[in-house]
């Protein structure tokens, strides 16, 4: 029990803020999980979320990576899709008008070769009908730079960030890649440029090996693993990300229950993305704001954001038993 | 076309023979509306365990009017392994129906079904909705007569029935593309093929297709996490070389020459 108990009658308020957007609750569909939401017509009713975060979109389509582009691992996928997507142009003609009519937050997550493109698809999407904030995928190669991915160098994201922020009024979240030693440098380097809220974590980089045909599973050999079996370093990295700067953080990784998501949100997340969760069962998230709205009842817990852990957990004490023995070091029980 | 994902009760699960299995559930949505060619998302795992996490892409290979579909299927890693350990009375997810199926073509007297091996199950709807409109020729292949236990569901379907196995087994002595290279000499006016089973026999049915101009259709296979276009992981590179073809929602049934069947699989 985090939370005394009180005399708290009223039921509980899932709404939050991700800076200037409000959202009916903290629950959101991950980019890349959820098409273009029209997908999920009939599976899943996107009117019961905070919001959708639909399929990462570029300035010119993009064919993707050649296949195979999946493998299972224990509790989680690999993938190596590279971004396909139908280009702004399409989107904006073929599949914003659908997303008008869910009555949920649409977020258009965007990426880039270059700071200029990604400027000039913020720019388009900032007076698109219907866009209520833009989410930044800073995990893709920067060509320009020789490679160097955005998200793992902090001056290159701050670049990216100030950019974005400089050509559109929406409300621009950046999307980190948990493949740097430290993720709370970028992250700082990405709130003082002037992001409105931080997403973490994109996949982490993994592979996997055909022992039959002696070749690597996928055909880019690497891919962004996902899943349950990356929930508790999502985890680490959000707690960790939420100490280190003041702008909201959403969280992303391995949720696939509503516990999974009381956890990032203890954690001190302001909202979460559903991921894989949803191609294994399209109707996942549906059941998130419902779980947590039991659970906040159950514990007369009123605000989402109290569900925050404080930061320095009084533990009990750790007790060092004195071994009598000379030379062996003091290890706790 | 609706979709609908449903927790199905287990009617049957038979194993037919070494590793291969016949499970049928009852899930009347689903019945009620796939057509030939379509397939299912199965859940495999047990309860809430996460792993393995994917459902697995069956090909619906029976529907009775009761709401029962029927799938056939091998074993051939953990996931399938599990599912044929799901016995009569336990539940399972089902998402379906999915996918784009074969299409009949009107002015297509007579139609050539080709299967090779499993891949025969998604050719049985197809079969029993032919027979009612026009001749089907069945032409079916496999290593050995055990890996195609259920043929005596086809076998009645036409007099035009025709198996080869590899062993000499079941039927003449061969490859299912000898009985096609017999049948397209036989054979006078329009037709049309269906075809599915490994790669490389669809790949060369499509090439004796093209060199008779007669259209082939394809069911093809993939490795998938969703089923419905999310993920976008089933993808097929296309003959024109501009981009993929996505098995789970634009197929699994393509028409053969859209295919780049020079692609290593």
């Amino acid at each position: 029990m985090i939370h005394q108990k009180n005399q708290i009658t009223k039921s509980p308020d899932l709404s939050i803020n991700i800076g200037p957007l409000r959202l009916k609750n903290p629950v959101l569909l991950a980019s890349g999980t959820c098409g273009y939401g029209a997908e999920l017509d009939g599976l899943l009713d996107l009117d019961l979320l905070g919001g959708i975060i639909v399929k990462g979109i570029s300035i010119r389509p993009r064919p993707g990576n050649p296949p195979p582009r999946l493998v299972e691992t224990p509790c989680g996928l690999l993938n190596s899709i590279g971004l396909e997507n139908v280009g702004i142009e399409s989107f904006l003609r073929d599949k914003l008008p659908w997303l008008r009519n869910v009555k949920t937050s649409l977020i258009v997550n965007i990426l880039g070769n270059s700071v200029e493109e990604y400027s000039e698809i913020a720019k388009k999407l900032d007076g698109a009908e219907g866009v209520k904030a833009i989410e930044v995928n800073i995990s893709c190669p920067n060509v320009k730079a020789g490679g160097i991915a955005f998200g793992t160098d902090p001056e290159a994201a701050a670049n990216v960030t100030r950019a974005v922020k400089k050509t559109t009024g929406l409300p621009v979240i950046i999307k980190l890649t948990p493949n740097v030693t430290d993720i709370t440098k970028v992250a700082r380097k990405v709130a003082s440029a002037g992001a409105d809220a931080i997403s973490l974590i994109n996949t982490l980089l993994g592979m996997a090996i055909d022992i039959k045909s002696r070749r690597p599973a996928l055909a880019n050999v690497f891919g962004g693993l996902s899943g349950p079996a990356i929930k508790p370093i999502a985890l680490r990295m959000v707690w960790q990300v939420v100490r280190a700067v003041d702008i909201p953080v959403i969280g992303i990784g391995g949720i696939s229950t509503p516990d999974d998501a009381l956890e990032f949100l203890m954690a001190g997340a302001k909202a979460v993305e559903i991921g894989t969760a949803t191609l294994v069962r399209p109707g996942t998230a549906e059941d998130v704001p419902a779980g947590i709205r039991y659970y906040m009842e159950a514990n007369s817990i009123q605000n989402v954001e109290d569900l925050r852990l404080p930061d320095q957990q009084t533990l009990n004490p750790v007790r060092y038993p004195s071994f009598p023995i000379e030379g062996l070091p003091m290890q706790p029980l | 076309m609706p979709k609908f994902d449903t927790p199905a009760r287990i009617v049957e699960q038979t194993q037919l023979t070494h590793g291969i299995f016949l499970l049928t559930v009852k899930a009347t949505a689903i019945q009620d509306s796939a057509n030939p060619g379509q397939f299912c998302m199965l859940e495999v795992k047990y309860n809430n365990s996460r792993d393995p996490l994917l459902r697995r892409p069956l090909s619906i290979y029976k529907t009775r009017a009761n709401g029962q579909i029927s799938f056939l299927y091998k074993e051939v890693g953990k996931g399938t392994r599990l599912l044929s350990k799901r016995r009569p009375g336990e539940i399972v997810r089902v998402l379906g129906p999915l996918g784009q199926g074969f299409r009949l073509i009107d002015d297509r007297p007579q139609c050539i079904l080709v299967g090779g091996g499993l891949g025969i199950a998604p050719l049985l709807l197809l079969a029993e909705r032919i027979k009612q409109s026009g001749k089907l020729i069945i032409l079916i292949g496999a290593g050995n007569a055990s890996e195609i236990p259920t043929i005596e569901d086809f076998s009645g379907l036409t007099r035009y029935f025709h198996v080869a196995t590899e062993d000499g087994s079941l039927g003449q002595r061969g490859m299912v593309t000898d009985l096609l290279a017999q049948t397209l000499q036989e054979i006078t006016g329009m037709a049309q093929i269906y075809t599915c089973g490994p790669w490389p026999m669809m790949k060369a049915v499509y090439h004796m297709a093209r060199r008779k101009n007669i259209p082939c259709q394809v069911s093809l296979e993939a490795t998938m996490a969703c089923g419905i276009g999310l993920c976008l992981g089933c993808a097929v590179p296309r003959s024109d070389s501009h981009g993929f073809l996505h098995v789970c929602q634009e197929g699994p049934v393509f028409d053969a020459d859209q295919v780049h069947w020079e692609y290593n699989q």
